[in-house]
């Protein structure tokens, strides 16, 4: 029995005049009311179904196209966001490893590439306002029913943004106040805090985005059942959650990698070269670190795709996004190889690695090797006397690698050998001491004889020789073996190279500017591949705002073709270059001090 | 060391580029006698080029020995007729190329065909709808649970298949029925292993059912004789046939659950 | 400054490279547009889309669900199809349906054709059902609803779908979304469009599974009458169960509406 006071003398005092005010501030009221206290069962608020919409609940502005706008600030914004969520990882590892070896070089690095992210922080949050700004104004509806099951995580998401701010404030400005014992200590606590903060925020983004395409918590109809965590946690979050935590790291270090490679080529002395190839070859070690683990990243989240929904896959896989993932394989190739060569190229820093030059070729016969048969098209494009000649579509010896056990093998046998380029490069200038130095090599070569013997079997006897399920599980003890190899021949190399001599002095510095040119490519392939990646995967929701609850019904339902798309990623990758560009150069002005003679007035 | 190699490096480059690239036909076009398409062969290249490039440029001396030549052959006055020469082949040679790769020819356009078309999640047969994410065998089950019923039932469907199929797909499944040869593109070779060993058997079920006229309207033109079977042949009979496709070649239709 | 410029133009040639693989390396492919979105234009419209506006209608304006589901408070009809035939040949049967197309079409405009055991009207010894005839009073099904209806039922029921698409305009989806816009005039009006009668003997209309309104106002004042139409859970009248009055007026009514309809019950002596 709940008669709502507020309510009761007003209609009580005015017969005549109809209370026409109160009656829906009283319904408006009773509603929560009856909702907090009626029993359990009844106690959930009774949501919407997902609005059914025309091209007239779309508004427009003329001369911009909604879908472009929002297409390129989401994108922007998710550069920009993937470079400053990535940045503080590896500043805090760098930061760790400066504390460990007391090697001060690397908190100069550390504070360097926070330095030069420091303005993206900003630049990320005006592109994300902007971005909901071009949400709600191009598709509010959507945005609607996104905020109505999002609206506590949208809540926290800002709040977030406070604490993201106040962090890195802290850990920027107080650089050089909090340094030496346990200060450092404080110092690094806040660097920790500050990932910790950023990739929540990235994980709560990532749930609004994977709900559109794989929605929880919701009915056939759209009607949400109020349980938050199942929206959020919905069938695609993790995969998406790892494979960006990855990916951003890798994208961090090919930026800054770029930024290191400018400076290299714009040194004025030779302390000047000397640091930024130091920098370069670390930014690129991390980028290579990273892109190791990324293709299995890739695969997890695909095959979760085909497990979700099997539309959804062959949609990607075998629909209008086939070739996608050709152009995938060219700027992958660029991206592993232009690693490759800087790597072979730091090689001449140094008089002590000439020995391993005449390896090299093997390497890079067995790298491009494995990257024609990653590369090879299940669909060929096969002229008519093409197809004539060959009797069908069918290519009796190519169209085995046309399918994904093959990929994989090749993959593996990819990473496994830009892993030895890296081997080759750390041992290149040293003569290992220990007295067991050769059975390690030969354990060494063992490791890896036997790891790849295991990954062509693994490869073709499941990939071929049995079902799918197989097929697919098979992959696993591949990366396993892959992993393993790397892993067990580092330990191996850190134990062997202890107190190892020196070979000749190594030349920071002494380093071609081709190679500055791989770190370039090595940015831009992968700017231009993830926002490649970006358009396949909101993509694939094909006509849905959710996939198959909320349908878009604006002009721009359709899926743009793969050349559209280009054509906006290669707009966008050069915005974003400018405004990274710019906001290197801010970082560098910072530094400049112009002493202005005779322009101040002369205190007495 | 340099001194010994009786090559010149820019030549090397050149010969180890085109070494691979005749490989390749000759692999490809004599050995296997199965040519390598000419799009695929371009692509192949592209990196095959790239990588030799790398290796042969690491190096600052690899550099400088590679670029040298060519250096000497714009710079050095004593090259001058080498030099005109390479200066009017050059334009030449890609004069004619844009020429042939612009010139109009009698051919055909090239068909594009996705082998694996993506289904729709929901679609029409036999008067009902049919959900392709939940929709099963619902024989498959017999595998595991009665292994003699089941071999009635791919017998069943094995005569569903000669009655019906084979004519186009071939007795052996191999797509090389009597008919084969008429139609263009050839019906699908059931013991690739890149054909039904990747699809759910409601995949089957779908393309079986609608036939080509039910393919989706994106990769299109569509060029597909398949017949839309289920004006001739019973729910029951094609998911026989299904379970004899798989049960002849060897293969299990892909799934998600581990055993 | 010259670096700067080297480094753009190899950063613009790799995106250009990439660019033109994309547009010209490879195929290029044109998705297909999105499937026809549904429409109310029934000449468009597939079979699904028929059923699935009838389920729309089903559990939306034809107010179906108040009454069948789970509660009890009328026979559920996911069986509908198997069951129908077997009620045309009941004794009891009194209507003149052969299909079951046609015992779905006459149950739906003259529900009392046969009553199922046990959901008759109380007194009438299940000759007399309390549901109203969907075509009329408050709920107001047009024909093409009526066929949309019979179709979802068929569908969900079990039966094959024989209802044949109208070839007449759009039932009214949209037509409440517009009539919301101004409020109603008469209570009569209100009475009508929140299908009040369908469960209230109110204006006319013989409804049985709530209290009898004829008379209301004698008992009751305004003050009761406003919270049992904003919150009906309140106080439940004696001999009625709990959880079969919608409690969402409050937020559909107008404020205007609301009160004239407190009015005019309150009037009812």
């Amino acid at each position: 029995m709940f008669m709502l006071p507020a309510f009761t003398p007003v209609a009580n005092a005015s017969e005549a005049a109809a209370p026409a005010a109160a009656a829906p501030a009283a319904a408006e009221a009773a509603a929560p009311a009856a909702a907090a206290e009626a029993a359990p069962a009844a106690a959930a608020v009774v949501y919407p179904p997902a609005p059914k919409l025309t091209e007239a609940d779309y508004p427009t502005i003329k001369g911009v196209n909604a879908r472009v706008a929002v297409w390129l600030v989401a994108q922007l914004h998710l550069w920009f966001g993937a470079f400053v969520v990535a940045v503080p990882m590896f500043v805090f590892i760098i930061e760790s490893i400066g504390m460990m070896t007391r090697d001060e070089r690397y908190d100069n690095m550390a504070y360097e590439f926070i330095k030069v992210s420091i303005t993206a922080y900003s630049l990320t949050a005006i592109l994300g306002g902007l971005l909901s700004f071009s949400l709600v104004l191009f598709y509010p509806d959507l945005f609607k029913y996104l905020a109505l099951i999002f609206k506590e995580s949208m809540f926290a998401y800002a709040l977030l943004f406070f604490a993201e701010s106040a962090v890195l404030y802290i850990y920027y400005y107080g650089w050089h106040w909090l340094q030496g014992g346990n200060k450092k200590w404080v110092h690094l606590t806040f660097g920790l805090l500050l990932n910790a903060v950023g990739v929540l925020l990235m994980f709560l983004a990532n749930a609004w985005t994977t709900f559109m395409m794989s929605p929880a918590a919701v009915d056939a109809a759209g009607v949400f059942n109020g349980n938050t965590w199942e929206a959020i946690h919905n069938f695609l979050w993790n995969p998406i959650n790892i494979h960006r935590v990855v990916a951003n790291v890798a994208y961090g270090g090919s930026i800054v990698g770029a930024y290191a490679a400018f400076k290299f080529l714009s040194a004025r002395n030779n302390e000047e070269r000397a640091h930024y190839d130091w920098v370069g070859y670390n930014a690129n070690f991390i980028a290579i670190a990273a892109l190791l683990p990324l293709p299995f990243a890739g695969y997890y989240l695909t095959a979760e795709m085909y497990a979700y929904s099997q539309q959804m896959g062959i949609t990607l896989m075998g629909g209008v996004f086939a070739w996608i993932f050709i152009i995938q394989a060219v700027l992958i190739g660029a991206l592993f190889l232009s690693a490759n060569y800087y790597l072979w190229c730091g090689m001449g820093r140094s008089e002590g690695a000439y020995r391993y030059n005449p390896r090299i070729k093997y390497i890079a016969i067995v790298l491009v090797a494995a990257f024609l048969v990653w590369f090879t098209p299940h669909t060929l494009v096969l002229t008519n006397s093409e197809l004539k000649s060959l009797g069908g579509p069918y290519h009796a010896y190519l169209g085995v690698f046309g399918i994904m056990p093959a990929k994989n093998t090749a993959v593996n046998f990819l990473l496994t050998f830009t892993f030895m380029s890296f081997m080759f490069y750390r041992r290149a200038n040293k003569v290992a001491t220990v007295s067991w130095a050769t059975t390690g090599n030969a354990a060494q070569i063992a490791l890896f004889t036997v790891g790849l013997i295991n990954i062509v079997i693994l490869g073709v006897y499941y990939g071929y020789f049995t079902n799918t399920v197989y097929k697919v599980a098979a992959s696993i003890p591949q990366v396993l073996t892959t992993l393993i190899i790397i892993i067990v021949s580092t330990v191996i190399d850190t134990f062997m190279y202890k107190g190892a001599k020196d070979v000749a002095p190594l030349h920071w510095g002494r380093m071609s500017t081709r190679s500055q040119y791989a770190l370039f490519l090595l940015a831009v392939s992968f700017t231009w591949l993830m926002g490649l990646m970006g358009y396949v995967r909101s993509g694939i929701r094909q006509h849905w705002h959710v996939s198959n609850i909320f349908r878009d019904a604006s002009p721009d339902a359709y899926t743009p073709g793969l050349g559209y798309a280009a054509n906006i990623v290669s707009i966008g990758t050069i915005i974003f270059m400018a405004m990274v560009i710019f906001v290197f150069w801010l970082s560098t002005i910072s530094g400049k001090h112009v002493v202005a003679k005779g322009y101040w007035k002369e205190q007495a | 060391m340099t001194q010994k190699r009786r090559i010149p490096r820019l030549l090397q480059m050149v010969l180890i580029i085109l070494g691979v690239y005749f490989s390749f036909i000759l692999l490809f076009d004599v050995v296997l006698g199965q040519l390598i398409p000419k799009s695929l062969l371009t692509m192949y290249m592209l990196f095959v080029v790239a990588g030799v490039v790398m290796v042969f440029t690491f190096t600052e001396e690899g550099a400088q020995e590679l670029v040298g030549p060519i250096k000497a052959l714009v710079e050095d006055p004593s090259k001058k007729t080498v030099r005109n020469v390479v200066f009017v082949i050059v334009p030449l040679l890609a004069g004619y190329y844009t020429y042939s790769s612009m010139m109009p020819s009698f051919e055909a356009p090239m068909e594009l065909r996705t082998i694996h078309p993506a289904p729709p999640t929901k679609f029409k047969a036999y008067g009902k709808s049919f959900n392709l994410a939940t929709l099963e065998n619902p024989y498959r089950k017999f595998q595991k649970e009665d292994p003699a019923k089941f071999s009635e039932l791919v017998k069943a469907g094995g005569d569903v298949y000669i009655q019906n199929c084979q004519y186009c797909h071939g007795d052996k499944l191999d797509g090389k029925g009597p008919y084969a040869s008429g139609l263009n593109p050839t019906p699908l070779n059931f013991q690739d292993v890149g054909t039904i060993a990747q699809l759910q058997e409601s995949f089957l079920f779908w393309r079986i059912a609608t036939g080509g006229p039910g393919l989706p309207a994106e990769a299109a033109p569509w060029i597909s004789s398949m017949p839309v079977w289920q004006d001739f042949l019973t729910e029951d009979e094609i998911w026989k046939v299904i379970l004899f496709l798989y049960d002849y070649t060897g293969r299990a239709p892909r799934s998600w659950a581990h055993e | 400054m010259i670096n700067f410029l080297k480094v753009s133009f190899f950063s613009l040639l790799m995106v250009g490279g990439f660019w033109g693989f994309s547009n010209f390396g490879i195929p290029q492919i044109k998705p297909a547009p999105p499937p026809v979105e549904e429409k109310l234009d029934l000449g468009a419209m597939t079979m699904d889309q028929f059923i699935a506006l009838g389920g729309k209608i089903y559990n939306g304006k034809g107010t179906c669900t108040l009454c069948h589901n789970a509660m009890g408070r009328a026979p559920m009809l996911d069986k509908i199809g198997t069951v129908a035939p077997e009620r045309m040949k009941d004794a009891r049967y009194k209507g003149t349906a052969k299909s079951v197309e046609e015992y779905l079409h006459e149950s739906l405009v003259k529900p009392s054709a046969f009553v199922v055991s046990g959901f008759g009207k109380s007194g009438t010894n299940d000759t007399e059902s309390p549901m109203p005839d969907v075509t009329g009073g408050g709920i107001g099904l047009n024909e093409a609803e009526l066929a949309a209806v019979i179709a979802y039922l068929q569908d969900s029921g079990g039966a094959e779908v024989t209802v044949a698409i109208p070839a007449m305009e759009a039932p009214g989806a949209e037509a409440p979304a517009a009539a919301e816009a101004a409020p109603l005039k008469t209570p009569e009006e209100v009475i009508a469009k929140f299908t009040c009668g369908a469960c209230h003997k109110i204006a006319g209309q013989e409804g049985a599974l709530g209290p009898d309104l004829t008379k209301i106002g004698k008992t009751k004042n305004k003050e009761y009458l406003r919270q049992a139409l904003l919150d009906p859970e309140a106080v439940i009248a004696k001999g009625f169960t709990g959880g079969m009055m919608p409690p969402t007026y409050g937020e559909q009514m107008k404020a205007k509406e609301l009160e004239m309809l407190v009015n005019y019950l309150a009037g009812l002596k």
